[in-house]
């Protein structure tokens, strides 16, 4: 029966019985004019997975009159020439796309609006990873892993000093299993972890005693702004301003080391909360001793 | 707003120009071929076949029925519009860098690239703004840059100068009838060559961009620095908006350095400045190398930037950039329109009178 109906070319004999199946199910598009003015179309058809779909639109048609540049509207019905000259009317796919959408506002403070922007993408998903989480970094008490702190070159991680000697201590009451670093260094250095080092190494002999913390600094403040602000008190021996790497920004907190514990005890009862760039300084030791 | 991206090029864009109607967006670039496009739609109209090698820059005679184009091959060629047949090639002895007509299309110049003992010059040749009329082989006038070769070069209102941008950063005015040099001025940094140079509708005044990172608005009559507008990487075109002011810069990190850093640190950015407070109000990104050219509709509708990765990006504004404005902008309109209805409200009552 299949060789009577070749015009058919998609009809094939095995497919027969379904195809009349569908072919009758389908009832035909319907046109309805509104009384608005605006055209309903139903239509019918089979998606991929074989269900019925039936698409509604209601199409409004609005003349819309434009005046054009006769020169313009002459030149629109030229015809093309050299490599386009054998294209079809209308944009070729193979020179011409259309890229993704770009949100252009002007606005005199683009800047601000650029970087909650940029912000977006990798930092905020971080975030919600880390949500639940509490990840306390020893170096700064930033919310980020010891090991990626920036700082981790240039600071000692906070309460360092007791944690080497817990760790010797602590090691064999174990009974020699395995202890994870974070938890190597008992009771009373909890948090501090074993490090390249130890104790002994590179910033093992700074004098913590005269180091104070300073937190909640401006964004804006400058390394020799502090050191300024300090050296009133005395020796300075080094002051170190956390900085964001990609905006060079400063990230709230800073280090200034005294050559004299006692010059740092003065400096730590007057400028704690002493105003600067409009915010309160918070000035305490550095937290070494803990 | 969608940005139209159109890769009729395989390598770097050289130049981007709109026609005077802002219908036809012409480019340029190190491959060997002008294209045409349809600036609503993209469409390409044509390609333009005959330069023997890369192909600087191209400028539309204002009537849109020429172009005329300068290539690396050491010759200026001047094109058909609608068939893209070549009509006439002038030799010579380098490199063309740049190609402009004055207002009437009658008159076109070209600047030649200093080479092998060859001073760089300015020649302007005479143009009949006629598809079957001969053209003249004779150049109308040669001016000779022995100090600084000129980099770019474009006619002042009523073809009254010509105004030159050198690789030194100076900026020269010639009498465009005799060839004289009027005046010379260093304008950008010391060194720093001028990239674009670029007219206001009426060309009584211009904007230059150059590698020193800044864009400068001049006048023409006596150029006078009028504005500057800095950047934070040198810049390799700029370009004057109407209907709103505004001024596109275009650059980024020179090309051979670009392998090396990242999309966003390269700045390889379209940036807006408004013309008047010099001060940047936006950004558009999009181009993965820098910004070799960028070109102004002149309606105002649109505007295109072409890149150093091939691609000519045309970018159609939309509503929230007309909007925009400043507050003393929108402040002065206030106050225009209230006048405006005052006066209209007094000379109803007088007509009822």
């Amino acid at each position: 029966m299949n060789h009577t109906n070749p015009p058919l070319p998609r009809h094939d004999w095995a497919d027969d019985e379904d195809l009349d199946e569908t072919v009758q199910e389908l009832p035909p598009p319907q046109k309805i004019t509104n009384k608005d003015g605006s055209t309903t179309v139903i239509e019918y058809r089979y998606n991929d997975a074989g269900q019925k779909v039936k698409t509604t639109r209601r199409i409004r048609l609005i003349t819309h009159k434009e005046v054009v540049n006769p020169r313009v509207a002459e030149r629109k019905s030229w015809s093309k020439f050299g490599m386009s000259g054998k294209d079809p009317v209308g944009p070729a796919h193979d020179t011409t796309s259309v890229g993704e959408n770009i949100i252009f506002r002007p606005s005199t403070n683009w800047r601000k609006d650029a970087k909650n922007e940029d912000a977006d993408p990798n930092a905020v998903a971080m975030k919600d990873k880390l949500k639940d989480k509490k990840v306390k970094c020893r170096i700064c008490n930033g919310e980020h892993f010891t090991a990626r702190c920036p700082y981790k070159d240039t600071m000692a991680p906070i309460g360092e000093a007791g944690a080497a000697g817990d760790v010797a201590a602590g090691l064999p009451d174990e009974k020699g299993s395995y202890v994870p670093p974070a938890l190597r260094g008992g009771p009373g250095g909890a948090g501090a972890g074993e490090r390249m080092g130890g104790a002994g190494g590179k910033y093992g002999e700074r004098d913590d005693l005269a180091t104070l913390r300073v937190t909640n600094v401006s964004e804006m403040a400058e390394e020799n702004e502090l050191r300024e602000m300090f050296e009133r008190f005395g020796r300075v021996t080094r002051v170190f301003l956390a900085k964001d790497r990609d905006t060079g920004l400063a990230k709230g907190f800073a280090f200034i080391s005294f050559a004299d514990r006692e010059d740092a005890v003065k400096a730590c009862n007057k400028m704690d909360g002493w105003g600067f760039k409009h915010l309160i300084l918070r000035v305490e030791f550095a937290k070494k001793a803990a | 707003m969608r940005p139209i991206l159109l890769s009729g090029h395989e390598r770097a864009l050289t130049q981007v120009k709109y026609n005077a109607d802002g219908d036809l967006i012409f480019s340029t670039a190190k491959d060997q071929q002008i294209c045409v496009w349809y600036a609503h739609n993209g469409e390409r109209l044509g390609t333009y076949h005959g330069h023997q090698g890369a192909i600087w820059t191209v400028d539309v005679e204002p009537t849109s029925t020429l172009i005329a184009s300068g290539s690396a091959d050491n010759t200026i060629k001047l094109w058909d519009l609608k068939s893209g047949k070549c009509l006439k090639t002038w030799e010579f002895p380098t490199a063309v860098k740049r190609v402009e007509f004055n207002e009437d299309g009658t008159k076109l110049l070209g600047v030649t690239e200093k080479r092998m003992g060859h001073l760089g010059t300015i020649v302007v040749l005479d143009i009949k703004v006629d598809v079957d009329a001969e053209q003249s082989d004779e150049k109308a006038m040669t001016i000779v840059c022995d100090e600084s070769k000129a980099t770019v070069a474009g006619w002042s209102y009523l073809s009254k100068y010509i105004i030159a941008g050198h690789e030194d950063g100076s900026v020269s005015q010639y009498d465009a009838k005799t060839g004289d040099q009027l005046v010379n001025y260093n304008i950008h940094e010391l060194g720093q060559p001028i990239t674009d140079l670029q007219w206001a509708p009426d060309r009584s005044y211009f904007i230059t961009a150059s590698k020193d990172k800044t864009a400068k608005l001049i006048t023409a009559r006596d150029l006078e620095v009028l504005k500057t507008y800095t950047a934070d990487t040198p810049m390799n075109s700029a370009t004057i908006t109407v209907k709103k002011d505004f001024v596109i810069l275009g650059g980024g990190q020179a090309a051979m350095d670009v392998t090396r850093t990242s999309a966003r640190q390269g700045k390889f950015e379209a940036r807006f400045y408004h013309k008047i407070f010099e001060e940047e109000v936006g950004r558009v990104r999009g181009h993965f190398g820098p910004l070799n050219t960028v070109a102004a509709d002149p309606t105002g509708k649109s505007y295109c930037s072409g890149g150093e990765d091939g691609y000519v990006r045309v970018h159609h504004f939309d509503k929230g950039y007309f909007d925009f404005m400043y507050e003393v902008e929108r402040e002065r309109m206030n106050r225009l329109n209230q006048e405006e209805q005052q006066r209209q409200q007094k000379e109803q009552k007088e007509n009822k009178k």
